[in-house]
């Protein structure tokens, strides 16, 4: 089906020479006593390969509205999923830290000193529950709470430092209910005044980022189908309009593998090219959102950039999407050869 | 080379297209297969290419029942049978030369072992002046001599045809069964069907005669 035969020789080609004649018997096995030495198949048969890769990129190219459109099609059905598992996986961040966020915070009273408050914390760091603890005089929390509001003028203007000597408490095991039971005891230590821990809102965030997982998977698996379909029903149409093509060369002894190959290579084609839409799509989207998260994120003065996808992003996007083509080519195929009989 | 062992077709299960065929060809031989149009002459050569299996009975073709071929063998086996057809069924999408050579590309040869033996059958033919020609500026007659040139490019032990002077003038048509007369002679076992009794008469070859898919007639034989 190559249309480039005669353009390409190679020096070794003895072992090709000259078929025999008279008969060949077909044996029950070994079916390959027509064909060539094994380096020769082998040669020919990644000469084919070559040919079909070649000649499915030209047909595609030959028909460069319809493949466009094709893949973005494709595209279009893989960026939503990609989108998704990027804001995701920036969330998975987030999620690490809460996990090392989950600490208790025990409040002192406004009498103790900054001495008492190092004896407490050494007191506190005993427990055998209790994995590191922090201390946080009352000054050095006014420091801190200034830095994160940037509320100098409002702060100077309050008479003394309203705010407590605090430690915070990093426990062994973060598990809500150990945590609970070791709040409940702190609480009636001399000196200090409150423990808090807010577990349920991390609790709820988990639950959030598990939710936002399972929908990005349903969302992915669906759109993966819609991918399947739009490159099956297009090598659907390539198969019934090569159909003569397919008879004929079935009849002159084909393989299978033969032809499908060039239907392969066209839903690998899509594939890639519907992968690399995808990208170009992702990343002009995350360029055009850029500039207002960064603004909408400075406004609450944090420092946040929208997730990219990276090198192995970009490489999982354009591998998983040439994948999708080449088995949508593959069901295509296999389903349509099989009513494909020569007459 | 090719053997009729009590074979019969079905389609459908009622209507019978061949019954009770009984023949033997040997290595080399040339034969005719006439009868009218519905006589049965296309099933027979399609159950020696295995598109359609007996019914009842064996075909065994160089000694080898090809009903037993595992259908991954059946590519190979084909391989080794050059087919011409009445509408020699060319790929109008190409030129004559990659037509003759797409047996030799399913094949695998290499290009320059393609090249050369695609050239040589076309001069066999007498097309080669064409090969950069399409199908679709051809003449019947030459159309025909391109399928003839694809079915021997193999080099094929056995070679089919059907009717393949269905639609040539008698000038034409005599001159494409000389081609075939001249396969015949360096030793493939050719079998034609065709129903062109004047023709096939004058030419002095083995001649099975079908009617209503039974053989009822097998003379000129040595």
């Amino acid at each position: 089906m190559s249309r480039h035969p005669g353009q390409r020789q190679s020096p070794q080609r003895a072992a090709q020479k000259e078929q025999p004649k008279t008969a060949q018997v077909p044996r029950r096995k070994g079916a390959q006593q027509h064909t060539t030495k094994p380096q020769g198949q082998w040669r020919a048969w990644l000469r084919h390969h070559r040919a079909m890769c070649l000649d499915s990129a030209r047909r595609l190219v030959h028909q460069p509205v319809g493949s466009v459109l094709t893949m973005l099609a494709i595209a279009i059905a893989l960026v939503l999923p990609s989108a998704l598992w990027l804001t995701l996986d920036s969330a998975k961040l987030v999620d690490a830290e809460l996990d090392a966020s989950a600490t208790l915070t025990a409040y002192l009273d406004h009498s103790v000193s900054d001495a008492e408050a190092g004896r407490i914390q050494e007191a506190l760091s005993a427990q055998p529950e209790v994995s590191s603890t922090h201390l946080i005089t009352a000054d050095k929390g006014m420091e801190e709470f200034q830095q994160a509001l940037g509320l100098d003028d409002v702060l100077d203007r309050l008479d003394g430092n309203p705010l407590p000597a605090a430690v915070v408490i990093a426990p062994k095991q973060p598990d809500p209910d150990e945590m609970e039971a070791l709040a409940e005891r702190l609480r009636d230590m001399s000196g200090i005044e409150e423990v808090r821990l807010d577990l349920a809102w991390i609790e709820r965030l988990r639950q959030l980022s598990e939710l936002g997982r399972r929908v990005t998977l349903a969302l992915a698996v669906l759109f993966g189908l819609g991918v399947l379909l739009v490159v099956g029903n297009t090598i659907r149409l390539a198969v019934e309009n090569r159909r003569k093509e397919i008879e004929v060369v079935t009849l002159i002894g084909a393989t299978h593998a033969f032809v499908r190959r060039p239907f392969l290579y066209s839903g690998v084609w899509y594939g890639l090219g519907g992968g690399l839409l995808a990208w170009g799509l992702l990343t002009l989207g995350s360029g055009w959102l850029a500039a207002p998260v960064a603004a909408l994120a400075k406004s609450y003065g944090a420092h946040y950039t929208l997730p990219s996808l990276g090198v192995w992003g970009s490489i999982t996007l354009l591998v998983c999407s040439t994948l999708l083509g080449w088995l949508g080519a593959w069901i295509a195929v296999s389903r349509h050869l099989a009513g494909i009989r020569p007459r | 080379m090719i053997v009729f062992e009590h074979v019969g077709k079905r389609y459908g299960g009622r209507f019978e297209a061949l019954a009770h065929l009984n023949f033997h060809i040997r290595r080399g031989e040339m034969v005719f297969l006439t009868g009218h149009s519905g006589a049965g002459k296309s099933s027979l050569l399609r159950l020696i290419m295995r598109l359609e299996r007996p019914s009842r009975g064996r075909v065994l073709v160089a000694g080898h029942d090809i009903d037993r071929l595992h259908s991954s063998q059946l590519p190979f086996y084909r391989r080794q049978i050059g087919v011409v057809f009445q509408d020699h069924q060319l790929l109008f999408d190409r030129s004559i030369f990659h037509n003759v050579a797409l047996p030799l590309e399913i094949r695998g040869l290499s290009p320059r072992d393609t090249a050369r033996r695609v050239r040589a059958a076309l001069d066999k033919v007498g097309l080669l002046h064409r090969e950069k020609a399409l199908p679709i500026e051809l003449s019947g007659g030459e159309q025909q001599r391109v399928g003839i040139a694809r079915a021997v490019v193999n080099k094929p032990a056995l070679l089919l045809a059907d009717e393949p002077t269905g639609n040539l003038d008698p000038q034409l048509s005599a001159d494409i069964m000389r081609l075939f007369e001249d396969f015949h002679h360096i030793g493939t076992t050719v079998m034609i069907a065709s129903h062109d009794l004047a023709l096939i008469a004058r030419m002095h070859h083995r001649i099975l005669r079908l009617s209503d898919g039974r053989l009822v007639g097998d003379e000129g034989g040595v």
